[in-house]
């Protein structure tokens, strides 16, 4: 690394302020003093602040961290203490998580590219962990007041439609500024049908397959029950029965490969 | 949340790893189709593990379960309910410690088994060559919850019988922090820009999905 970037981090090490760690870590008393700090004066709207900025150093780690083998962090935010936070702090936290998010990928990516370990992996879940809850939640918060509203839940509309091959996929749809009578160019696009010998010839052996898959599960299971049969014949029955639901147990407690490699104690 | 769920999620949780990542650690893709629009999604990658007393996010791990090698499939007894967790005081019912009550230090419900401190142990002899006889490391052995250890009571230290049950309050739920949210009637997204002060007055134009 050449000496300028160096002198760069020396100098963000001096300025950086422990914020965004410590709100990922310890949510509470972090997210206690910003609201706080939010509501107590009317002049404070006037008064315009934005984060310190760092530059292009804000994508990398905190120097310390670089040589160090795993760094401690906190766990996930969960579902249930997102719902009690207010709109404002969620979207606060989104572009905190952001962040991070983009300095973690950014990380990997320098560590791979320098033959480096990457610290504790695990954050890059954890953090994309927390953005799909927080998103989960303001899903949920719009689309009660949707369907309070207008009896719809306000997300894109989807449904089940067959493509070229016969199989059933997924369309979610778009916003048009014409009727779809009029579009003529969306009707020619979807002007997908099937048939033909091919595709039925497809959907035959597709469908075997799928069969297959299924003839197998339950062979699978089948077998399983007569092996741990064998081995523990007084294994209870009931967790058996709700373990494999789809398995016919008292027929197969007679099968003869659900029976021991030993002589069965008659009269005792 | 439930006394059960509580202490699943302890089991599972307590190295402190999401289960997106200890899934990702443990992955081995040998084929993937692109992920294009003329391809089917489809993948190839090694579905069945061998699980050992090493953990699925570890290096030997991998080197236990390499690729394109196959291992014949464990017979796993299905338990119910689980009930054997770190640091619990047990009973061993088998080997050379039989009778003798210790604490449970690790627990791997892939195979049924925890690991338990100082008891069912051998002796492992690593890095031996032809002048260095190698160092001898004391290492505990894995026992089945099933068969080779019991629960021990608190209350009189003997090993016992046990069953779950439920409690009146059985859905207490465990919160932290301040309520801050209050239910409005705006979306996430009005709400926002009133916080900011940004005013839309324009109508968006009619339009159709489809």
């Amino acid at each position: 690394m050449s000496t300028i970037l160096k002198k760069c981090f020396n100098l963000a090490k001096t300025v950086r302020t422990a914020t965004i760690t410590s709100l990922l870590t310890a949510p509470k008393q972090q997210w206690q003093a910003l609201s706080a700090a939010a509501s107590q004066t009317p002049h404070a709207q006037m008064m315009h602040t934005s984060p310190m900025r760092h530059g292009l150093m804000e994508f990398f780690d905190d120097p310390k961290h670089w040589s160090e083998n795993d760094i401690k962090v906190g766990r996930a935010w969960r579902t249930d203490e997102l719902r009690i936070k207010s709109n404002k702090e969620l979207h606060q936290l989104w572009f905190i998580l952001l962040k991070e998010r983009n300095m973690l990928l950014t990380m990997e990516h320098e560590c791979n590219d320098k033959m480096e370990i990457f610290p504790s992996p695990e954050r890059i879940d954890k953090v994309k962990i927390s953005m799909d809850n927080l998103e989960k939640v303001v899903r949920e918060r719009n689309t009660a007041y949707h369907l309070l509203e207008t009896g719809e839940t306000g997300e894109r509309p989807q449904k089940r439609v067959n493509n070229a091959f016969g199989l059933q996929v997924n369309y979610k749809s778009c916003e048009h500024v014409l009727p779809p009578f009029m579009n003529l160019k969306w009707i020619k696009s979807r002007n997908i049908g099937f048939g033909g010998r091919a595709v039925n010839r497809f959907l035959l052996k597709y469908r075997e397959q799928l069969y297959n898959a299924k003839r197998k599960a339950k062979n699978r299971s089948r077998n399983e029950v007569m092996m741990i049969l064998r081995r523990n014949p007084n294994f209870d029955l009931e967790v058996l029965r709700r373990k494999f639901p789809d398995v016919d147990i008292d027929k197969l407690r007679s099968a003869d490969k659900a029976r021991g490699h030993y002589v069965p104690k008659v009269g005792v | 949340m439930r006394i059960t769920q509580f202490l699943a999620s302890k089991l599972k949780n307590f190295s402190n790893l999401p289960k997106e990542y200890i899934e990702r650690s443990r992955k081995q893709v040998y084929w993937q189709t692109p992920r294009e629009k003329n391809y089917l999604p489809r993948t190839v990658e090694r579905k069945r593990f061998r699980y050992t007393t090493n953990r699925p996010w570890t290096g030997q791990f991998r080197q236990q379960n390499m690729p394109a090698t196959m291992r014949r499939k464990v017979l796993i007894e299905p338990v119910e309910d689980w009930s054997f967790f770190r640091g619990d005081r047990i009973e061993v019912l088998v080997g050379k410690d039989k009778g003798k009550q210790g604490i449970v230090t690790q627990v791997i419900p892939e195979r049924n088994w925890v690991i338990v401190e100082g008891l069912n142990w051998h002796y492992r002899r690593v890095g031996a060559e032809k002048e260095f006889p190698g160092i001898i490391i004391k290492s505990e052995a894995p026992l089945h919850v099933l068969n080779d250890i019991r629960l021990v009571d608190p209350s009189d230290l003997l090993g016992t019988e046990f069953e779950w049950r439920f409690t009146e309050e059985g859905e207490k739920r465990l919160l932290w922090g301040e309520i801050t949210f209050q239910p409005k009637l705006s979306t996430f997204e009005m709400d926002i820009m009133e916080e900011m002060g940004i005013k839309e007055e324009r109508t968006p134009a009619k339009s159709y999905w489809y």
